[in-house]
């Protein structure tokens, strides 16, 4: 990799040694705390000027109790808890920018004397503006952020930064022969650049007199601003992002049936765990809802047959999930949809011990809907004891309508389903959440719960990942699941909506897991919706469906799953899983910047991580390969959310360094 | 007539510059002001020139003018806020001073006083436009005023500057805005004061043309190395270097004597800025053929 | 990193509507206040579909130059290239495009605290001479809206800025702070304080005293 060279804009530098040394005189002990930097390149030792203040120190006799290296000292949630373990008597000398000077000063309130050791180093150099901001990717260019962009006026050169007088209306006339200006003979005059670059564009300057207005953004408003950012980042439960949402798409769009495809490709492994085992051959003829792959032990899941028909093949096809050719059955359709004679429908299902209905659950091959892909009779057979149910209804993912419609529409089928897995569980609370993005759902679940007890419906504030069952169970019971635990480890199972709802089915219908509602949304759509589609449709079929296409078109890409944490698919021969929430058509990002960039510690995926890891040390560890750091630092606590890479501002494919980290660390132990 | 008056009749008209003190020893500068009262129409008092902390121009353009001399009171944007330097334009017309000139002034860490806050609010094109207003009786947020000033506004224009096309823009930003005259920063190159001056005739507004009697060749490789827009030929640096110490005076006069001769025909009038020489412009003058 | 607010709605349709112009979106900061709904929706009410470039980080001068390499072509024949991000994408932009007009139809406002993470109540001006120890760990600067280093202006009133009510008077919260530290006796101190802009104007450059 090309070593690229990062423009270090790190906030401050230690104090002069001799103010350090005033600052210092008289104290018995100290404890330091110094902030990794930011808009740095990564360091993981204690900085040289840290160093240098330990040794003045020394040499005044005064006790370095403690010295603190703290990720982002600005970042008062993680900061918080690495201040808890730092002893609140003597005094705390701080190295960091004056942020992090004033979040420790704040934190400890008067009670421990905080001494500040360093000086923030300034940005800009000019009159009128004394902040100066460069872009959250460094470059030499800045920001005054005057509020009144001139721009257009300029060619595109800041009047306000690069002039050291920031004159709005032409030069001063200091500007000596060679064009420099009279502050700093080694910078352009900013208005000879501007007059060169509009000339260029045969354009001249400005006919009217432009005065700044300072005010354009008054004191009080800046600090409002900074505090709704903070509640957006906070609410719920930490970091997280808010994609924008598409939902419009289809959110109002009623669950309609998909055409049974000719040909379908059932993959043996639909879920996490080991694979089925093919119970049928080439030449075979199947029913629809008959058992075609049998579960291989505790962690894994049946497979039936979505149609009648014959199996025409058994063999490999490109999995949707792992892009790897997998085992998969292929069936002609006979359009008949002769049912198998294990669909048996049940009407006194409260008849049945906790022991059969789950059996017939974990007979209909039913697996967690959400995403996880987990084997639901995993999760209705959890080690410990639990007392809560929580219904994910979130659906986070932008573009997805699957669940929202199958709320709006079935709600009472839920409810139906949430009674069966409550009787199995012996749960006794059950807390429905929907985000407060999907009125309707909320509002048809509201009236369908009160027919039943003990459940609690919770609208929750729309970020993304909210679906994700930690954030979930935080959120709504104040849980926190440990680190590399299960739900069950705070009593709790946490099942999605559609789950809940193939439960019923299995259960009432006695029909198995073949089909689940899936949005198709996305760009240049005839068709867009939500449809039942069946498990094993081509997603060729979906193409030429909803579409009107047979490939792919080169601007597009084809995903399984949504923008963050969805599936690109490079086969359209691939096809439906029961995992598959949703269809989308994207448009390809314009220019592919995916080569490796380098990290300039912006400290945004540590904003955003709602693990609240510190994902940039995954950058810098797996680039490099060493698995053992990145096991120190919680790699597999990561639920690979992608709100990291989502935010990251050298595009840093950092999820899929953490799968890397997550196999070679696993792998070893 | 006026220094106004003066200029529109077409008579050519002569200012001179008065630098107040750095402290409050004033009247030395006054009387030397005085001695040359028939000889010039005019005083510019300079603004803490080249941010250096001065006696202020305002006061000074006051005791000028109490004393019957017509003084040019300047006004730079670099130490005063929109507010501040508003107030100060009022202060001046209730002086009695008419004759103003905008300037945005030079950056404070050139000057004595690197550590001060540069203000920068307005700039010269912005006050010459606020002059106006406050002319026309509004201030520049459209507030009413409770009596109206009325000045006469001048502003200036570096002719030896690079690109020049950039120094006309402004020009005519500037009139636009209410300059009505011009000062230039000092002219040793008569052929391209000339096409200069051709340039800006149609713009309508007077031209003093600048005059810095140059005091040793030291004195004048220092300006063309560091100040904007001045390029003295070797010619004048050669006379001076050749002149014995006491003969520079005579010397520098005669190049002064000799710029002002050529520039008579190209522009309405001269700004002798004598940087401590004052005692020479009646010998200037005189040599000039005033 | 900054707020970016849409200049007024009706000259940027306006704008939009020439025939030959192209649009670049940046939505690097898509967390931090950029108004991206309001922009599609202004693109849709000017007609806009083709000739639109959504594109991250603008700011980082080697993206920028593939997002123009992949438009090059188009953007030959563009009489203006119209440029909703910061202030510091537009430069970039400016940069790589001499010969095209660059209109920026975003005004670009400063966040408090936004040093890298999320923005924070407590602001630092990057003054470069950091005055915390002498007023309890409260920035003078920052939460005095006046940036006043010897005490308060004497306008606040019941504790708050006479500037904007909602907010606490700076120096009325370091009294607080210096009575909790026993530090009081730092307001009645006879030396005065005053900033040295230079830091500022010359990028940082500290002497050694």
């Amino acid at each position: 990799m090309e070593k690229k060279t990062v423009i270090d804009y790190t906030k401050y530098r230690i104090k002069p040694e001799q103010e350090i040394r005033d600052i210092l005189f008289g104290m018995d002990s100290v404890v330091l705390l110094w902030c990794k930097k930011c808009f740095s390149e990564f360091t993981e030792e204690a900085i040289d000027e840290c160093k240098r203040v330990i040794e003045i120190a020394e040499e005044l006799n005064i006790k370095v109790i403690e010295c603190k290296g703290i990720d982002f000292l600005c970042n008062n949630y993680h900061t918080e808890r690495a201040l808890k373990s730092v002893p609140d008597k003597g005094c705390i000398g701080v190295i960091s920018c004056g942020i992090g000077i004033q979040y420790v000063s704040g934190f400890f309130n008067g009670q421990v004397k905080i001494l500040a050791l360093a000086d923030s180093i300034p940005q800009s150099g000019n009159a009128t503006s004394v902040e100066g901001y460069h872009g959250i990717a460094l470059g030499v260019e800045k920001c005054a952020a005057c509020g009144q962009c001139y721009l257009e006026k300029t060619g595109g050169i800041c009047p306000v930064v690069d002039c050291a007088k920031s004159l709005l209306n032409g030069p001063c006339g200091g500007a000596d022969k060679d064009g420099k200006c009279e502050v700093n003979r080694e910078l352009p005059c900013a208005w000879i650049e501007i007059y060169k670059r509009l000339k260029r564009q045969g354009r001249a300057i400005g006919e009217k007199v432009d005065i700044n207005d300072y005010n354009v953004f008054p004191v009080g408003e800046k600090g409002e601003y900074s505090k709704a950012n903070q509640e957006k980042r906070r609410v719920g439960f930490y970091g997280g992002v808010y994609p924008l949402e598409k939902k419009e798409e289809t959110d109002t769009i009623p669950i309609k049936v998909f055409p049974a495809p000719d040909k379908l490709t059932v993959f043996l492994s639909q879920h996490i765990g080991t694979p089925a085992v093919p119970l049928v051959k080439k030449g075979d003829l199947v029913k629809k809802g008959e058992k075609i792959g049998e579960a291989e032990g505790f962690f894994s899941s049946t497979i039936h047959s979505p149609i009648s028909g014959k199996v025409i093949a058994i063999e490999d096809r490109t999995h949707p999930v792992s892009q790897t050719p997998q085992k998969s059955v292929i069936i002609e359709n006979d359009g008949l949809e002769i049912l198998d004679s294990s669909v048996e429908p049940l009407t006194d299902w409260q008849g049945l011990s906790k022991e059969d209905l789950l059996k017939r659950i974990s007979e209909k091959g039913i697996i967690g809907l959400g995403g996880a892909m987990c084997p639901s009779s995993v999760k209705l057979n959890p080690p410990k004891s639990v007392d809560t149910l929580v219904v994910n209804g979130c659906e986070s993912e932008p573009y997805f309508n699957a669940d929202n419609r199958l709320m709006t529409e079935m709600p009472d089928s839920i409810m139906k389903g949430i009674e069966i897995v409550k009787k199995v569980l012996g749960v006794t609370d059950i807390i429905f959440a929907i985000e407060d993005n999907k009125s309707e759902a909320l509002e048809s679940v509201e009236t369908a719960a009160k027919k039943y007890q003990g459940i609690r419906v919770e609208a929750l504030k729309t970020k993304y990942p909210q679906g994700a069952e930690r954030m979930l169970i935080k959120k709504t019971t104040g849980r926190e699941v440990p680190e590399a635990g299960l739900p069950f480890d705070v009593g709790i199972v946490v099942f999605n909506v559609g789950t809940l709802y193939a439960i019923y089915r299995a259960v009432y219908e006695g029909m198995p897991l073949i089909e689940r509602v899936v949005t198709v949304a996305g760009e240049n759509a005839i068709s867009a919706g939500n449809f039942i589609v069946k498990v094993g449709t081509p997603f060729s079929d979906i193409l030429k469906h909803c579409f009107g296409i047979n490939e792919v078109q080169p601007k597009y890409e084809l995903r399984m799953g949504g923008p963050m944490m969805g599936f690109l698919q490079k086969d359209i021969d691939s096809a439906v899983i029961k995992g598959t929430g949703g269809i989308l058509m994207l448009q390809k990002p314009p220019v592919d910047i995916s080569e490796e960039n380098i990290c300039i510690r912006c400290g945004r995926c540590v904003d955003v991580c709602p693990m609240e890891l510190l994902p940039y040390y995954y950058v810098y560890y797996g680039q490099k390969k060493l698995w053992n750091e990145m096991s120190e630092y919680r790699v597999n606590s990561c639920i690979e959310c992608g709100c990291c890479q989502y935010v990251c501002s050298s595009k840093i494919d950092i999820v899929s360094l953490v799968k890397k980290g997550k196999k070679s660390v696993n792998n070893k132990s | 007539m006026n220094f106004e008056e003066k200029l529109k009749s077409g008579k050519m008209v002569i200012t001179s510059e008065i630098g107040p003190p750095k402290g409050t020893n004033i009247m030395p500068h006054i009387k030397e002001a005085e001695g040359i009262k028939d000889k010039v129409d005019a005083f510019n008092v300079t603004d803490l020139q080249s941010s250096v902390m001065h006696l202020g121009s305002l006061a000074t353009s006051r005791l000028l003018a109490e004393r019957g001399l017509e003084p040019v009171f300047q006004i730079t944007c670099r130490d005063r806020n929109r507010l501040a330097l508003q107030s100060d334009l009022l202060s001046a017309s209730v002086l009695g001073i008419r004759n103003v000139l905008v300037i945005t002034g030079d950056h404070t860490v050139l000057g004595d006083h690197p550590q001060a806050k540069p203000v920068f609010d307005l700039d010269s094109v912005s006050l010459l436009k606020v002059a106006s207003g406050l002319m026309k009786g509004k201030d520049m947020v459209g507030n009413e005023l409770d009596g109206i000033p009325e000045f006469f506004l001048g502003a200036v224009v570096n002719p030896g500057y690079e690109p020049q096309e950039l120094q006309i823009m402004k020009m005519e930003q500037k009139i636009e805005a209410g300059a009505r005259f011009f000062q230039t920063q000092a002219v040793y190159d008569l052929t391209s004061f000339e096409s200069f001056m051709k340039r800006v005739l149609p713009f309508g507004a007077p031209v003093l043309g600048g005059i810095v009697l140059l005091k040793s060749a030291g004195m004048a490789k220092f300006m063309n190395k560091n100040v904007a827009g001045v390029n003295i030929p070797d010619k004048y640096i050669n006379m001076m270097a050749a002149a014995d110490k006491k003969d520079r005076p005579k010397v520098s006069i005669s190049i002064a004597a000799e710029l002002i001769k050529g520039m008579k025909t190209l522009c309405s009038g001269i700004h002798i800025m004598s940087l401590g020489w004052e005692k020479y412009i009646p010998d200037v003058l005189e040599a000039s053929g005033f | 990193m900054l707020i970016t607010k849409v200049k007024e709605r009706e000259k940027i349709i306006a704008a939009l509507r020439n025939k030959n112009i192209f649009v670049f979106k940046c939505f690097g900061c898509k967390e931090v206040y950029f108004p991206e709904e309001e922009i599609d929706s202004l693109l849709e009410e000017a007609g806009v579909k083709n000739r639109v470039a959504r594109v991250d980080y603008l700011c980082r001068e080697e993206f920028a130059e593939k997002y123009y390499k992949k438009y090059e072509n188009i953007l030959k024949d563009a009489e203006a290239v119209i440029v909703f991000s910061c202030g510091v994408g537009i430069q970039v932009l400016a940069k790589i495009l001499p010969d095209i007009p660059v209109i920026p139809a975003c005004d670009t406002h400063y966040i408090n605290g936004f040093q890298g993470l999320t923005a924070q109540d407590a602001d630092c001006q990057q003054c470069g001479e950091c005055w915390l120890n002498i007023t309890g760990g409260i920035c003078p600067i920052t939460s005095c809206s006046k940036g006043l280093l010897n005490g308060p202006c004497g306008g606040a009133k019941e504790g708050k800025c006479e500037v904007d009510k909602n907010m606490d008077c700076g120096w009325v919260l370091i009294s607080e702070r210096l009575k909790l530290l026993k530090e009081e006796g730092a307001l009645h101190k006879k030396s005065t304080n005053i900033r040295d802009y230079r830091l500022i104007i010359e990028g940082g450059k500290r002497s050694e005293e």
